[in-house]
This record gives structure tokens, sequence and C-alpha cells, in this order.
């Protein structure tokens, strides 16, 4: 078996919820999803929805198709937002949030992988 | 950390001989053979018997060669000691080889590296975490957390294309000069910024591309040095450091981290950061080199175009950086040439590239997100 199954996360994220392990011991919140918590060796967890919200902290743009399932996407971004909850999630930026904005999931088809999370900017006066 | 002793390993071991076989496409011969053909022409341009060698350090490649078992059979060795490193840039394995000799498993180490990962087929392609997102989102190449990297720095001290831009054209002057580099023909910052992005905001001259070849360095105790050349290269100062845990660190793809192998190494080696005379800082990306320019304190945060600009460092500044060309623009030997092109600037070799009155060379590697470490050589002990 795996100590790092992430199918939850994704499952829920197809039902349009941002999910993460939380750990039963002392709370930290796991991603990349772990068998272990990396703080206090426990093992215990439960998958528990975040506030979708977080920051920019930087995207890169790929013009350049490192693999042949991505000739027709480029060009894409990818690009790592610092949740409020701690995790730090790679993912796609929709409506070109700038660096240090902040930012909110969506759920979007992304390729062949279904409906995944998005950040598009968070309205300022939302 | 804590327990650390600085300065323990000084001037106890030295480099000995340094040797490479030719770079770039090399058909024909499996990484392993490339391996013993640097141990091969090494041995013989220092006039060492194989038999004088005790320790043997290989350096997995990819594909799965480089195993110590597998390149001791094929060179014919029965060494005290042998050991494979998982993971390259040659300075983890200079540090095994002078821990070794240190603690008495070996006197005369070879270090040795080949790979064939061009004529291989490899384009690092495959995403470079064990996230499933890496493939979800096409997070594939290290181009990509460089690029993420150089943004950041760009949103944080204002950096431009153009400053970053210098690294590579630095690079470039010094291949000119060096018949084994891969990449000679002039680079201007113009040439530069006219490229395509590849990973904006990184174009194809801030990445290095991968390629063939083998490279050797042997390592020997200091009294072992003096009867095996005339004139050894001293290991002066080591350290180390990592960030394994990853993602969880902040700031990972910067690399914070790094600054604490600083603290450490000249402290260890009792030779300042003003007395290096030349840099070699290993570069799969010109961010790396950027990054690890401010983190050992060689420029300000924000300041690498400033610092190539008005000659402090680089090519016909006052602080020579990779001198080789890098693997920028020389070849992808994972770090190990700018050990070898430090060792034979320090005992004049360099032929057409010689600096002229070197005393003492850095040199600054890190193993992706993972780990850092630092040499600090010197002709004197």
């Amino acid at each position: 078996m795996t100590t790092a199954d992430d199918t939850t996360f994704w499952a829920q994220a197809r039902a349009g919820r941002l999910v993460f392990q939380h750990c039963a011991g002392c709370g930290y919140v796991r991603w990349p999803a772990a068998g272990v918590c990396p703080e206090c060796l426990g093992r215990e967890y439960e998958w528990k929805p975040v506030e979708p919200v977080g920051t920019v902290w930087s995207y890169a743009v790929y013009h350049r198709a490192y693999s042949a399932a991505l000739k027709g996407a480029v060009p894409y971004n990818v690009a790592l937002v610092e949740l409020a909850c701690g995790v730090r999630l790679l993912t796609r930026l929709v409506g070109e949030p700038a660096v240090g904005s902040p930012v909110r999931a969506r759920f979007e088809e992304v390729g062949e992988h279904g409906v995944v999370p998005v950040f598009a900017p968070l309205p300022t006066a939302a | 950390m804590g327990g650390s002793l600085p300065g323990a390993i000084r001037g106890r071991s030295a480099i000995v001989a340094v040797g490479n076989t030719a770079q770039g496409t090399v058909p024909g011969i499996s990484a392993d053979e490339l391996a013993v053909e640097a141990l091969r022409v090494t041995l013989a341009g220092a006039g060492i018997a194989k038999s004088a060698v005790d320790g043997l350090i290989t350096c997995k490649s990819y594909g799965g060669f480089g195993i110590d078992t597998e390149i001791g059979r094929l060179a014919g060795l029965n060494p005290a000691y042998s050991a494979t490193l998982d993971y390259g840039t040659c300075n983890f394995s200079l540090h095994l080889a002078c821990a070794a000799i240190d603690a008495g498993l070996a006197s005369t180490v070879a270090i040795v590296y080949g790979t064939t990962q061009r004529s291989d087929g490899n384009r690092f392609s495959h995403p470079l975490g064990r996230q499933d997102e890496a493939s979800v989102y096409g997070f594939l190449n290290v181009a990509g957390p460089a690029a993420m990297a150089f943004r950041r720095h760009q949103h944080l001290y204002g950096t431009t294309e153009a400053d970053l831009g210098r690294i590579a054209v630095s690079q470039r002057r010094y291949a000119e000069q060096n018949p084994l580099a891969v990449f000679r023909e002039p680079l201007s910052l113009d040439d530069y910024l006219a490229q395509p992005y590849l990973v904006a905001p990184l174009r194809r001259a801030d990445l290095c591309m991968i390629s063939d070849g083998g490279a050797c360095l042997v390592v020997a105790s200091a009294d072992r040095a003096a009867e095996l050349t005339d004139r050894p290269v001293h290991v002066m100062g080591i350290a180390q450091q990592t960030g394994l845990r990853d993602r969880q660190n902040a700031d990972q793809w910067l690399r914070p981290w790094i600054r604490q192998v600083a603290d450490r190494v000249y402290a260890g080696a009792g030779i300042g950061r003003d007395a290096i005379d030349a840099l070699y800082i290993q570069d799969p990306t010109s961010v790396w080199v950027m990054q690890m320019l401010e983190l050992y304190g060689f420029v300000e945060p924000g300041g690498v175009g400033e610092a190539f600009a008005k000659g402090e460092v680089g090519y016909g500044g006052r602080l020579p950086l990779n001198t080789n060309g890098g693997q920028l623009s020389e070849a992808y030997m994972w770090g190990f040439l700018h050990l070898v092109e430090a060792v034979r600037q320090l005992r004049g070799e360099a032929g057409a590239r010689q600096l002229p009155g070197l005393r003492a060379a850095q040199y600054c590697s890190t193993f992706g997100f993972m780990k850092a470490a630092s040499t600090i050589l010197s002709r004197e002990r």
C-alpha cells in the first residue's frame, strides 16, 4: 500500500471541496499526502475541508511541452499558492492574479484530468 | 548542526589528480565505461598507478548506472573502501572521500562519474516530485521551480530578466576559450533577450543541456598527497545543509537554508569570503547561480545585474565565476567539472583561460531542493 494516497483530495476536488489530511494528534495540515505527520510523527488523521483561500507565491508559464501529452496545452501556467491553512499547493491560475495577491479556489476541467482546483483573484469587495 | 567541529578536516586531504573524457554526445560507450575511462585518463595524466587507489566513490547516474560494485569490477579494483552516492554535484562525493580518509578507511580515493543521458534520450520530462499534482498541472523539469523562484525574486527585489541574463552571458565568454565546451558561440545580452521563453521568465540560455561524458578526481590524505604530486590542492573547508522537508519549508524554492552552509564553511576553512579568488557555482539553471551568489554573501539580494555590470563578479571581473563555462555552456557533468576546473586553475593548468595568481577557490552546489554543500580549496595549507 502507498503511504501517500491522495485520491481523496482529487475526488473531493471533483465535488468542489478542498480537503487535506489533518493530524489527529497535533492538527498539522499535511500536503503532499503522507502516512505520517511530519510534525509529531503520529499516524492518525482525518480528511477535512479548509478555507479555499490563499496567496500566490509565484507562477511559471510553460512555452515548451516537456512531455508529448502537453504539446497541445502550451502555453500554460503552473503556480504555487500558499493557503491560509499553511499548505503550499501546486495549481493553475485563472484570471491572471499577480504574485503576492489573494486568490480563491475554483474547480474547473484541466485537460484529461477532469475537474481540479484552480485559483482565481479574490474579489477585493467580496 | 550544533555538534559539528568547524575546521576538523582542514588541510587533512588534498585533490591530487583530475581528469575528464570528451563531453557532449559520446556514442558507442556505456555510462560505466565512461566513468572508468575518466579514471584511466586521470591516473595516466598524473602518473598514479591504479594499485595506489584504495578507495572508490561513485555517483549514480541516469538509468541506474554508476554503482560502485559494477564500476569496481569494470575497473579491476578491490579497494579497501567503496560507496555510491545517489546524487551528484561532486561536493557530496568529495566530502565523503575526506571523511573516509580522515576515518582511516582509505588513503587514496578515486571519485568517478559517467553518464550517457544525452545519447539515452533523457529529457528530464518526469515530474520532479512524487505528487500527482505535478502531472495534473504539467509541472515538469527543473525549469518550472527555477522559473517560479526567479519570478518570486523579481517580486521581492525588482530583479530584471536582463540582470539574470548576465550570468549566462558571462559564462559563455569563458566557454569560448574552453575546447571542451559544448556551447562556444558568442552570446551577447541582446542575443539572450532575443531568445524565446522556454518556461517564462526563463530562456534557453538559463537552462543547461544534458550531455554525455565522464569525470574523475583523486583525493588523498595530506601525507599520501605529498608522495603523489608536487601540486596538491588542499581541501580546507567543507560544509553541508539539507532542506529535506521540501515544500513544508517556507520559500523552499528560494532555498534560504543554503545560508547555513555559508555560516559554517568559511569559519571551518579559516579562509574568508574576501580571500576567495575564483568561485564555482553548480548551475542546472542560472537562477541557482543568482541564489547562491546572494546566499553565500557575494552579492546583495537583488544586486546580481549590478554586480556583473560593475565588474565585481564574472568574466573579466574581480571575482571570476564558473571559468569553465559551467553547466550552462560547458557540459552537464552534474557539477563534477566545476571542481575539475577549480583544481586546474589552482594548479595553473587551465590553458587559454588560466587566471593569474589564484590561491583559493570555492565550489558551491545543490542537490535540487534537498541538499546544499560547499568546499573551499587552496594551493597552500
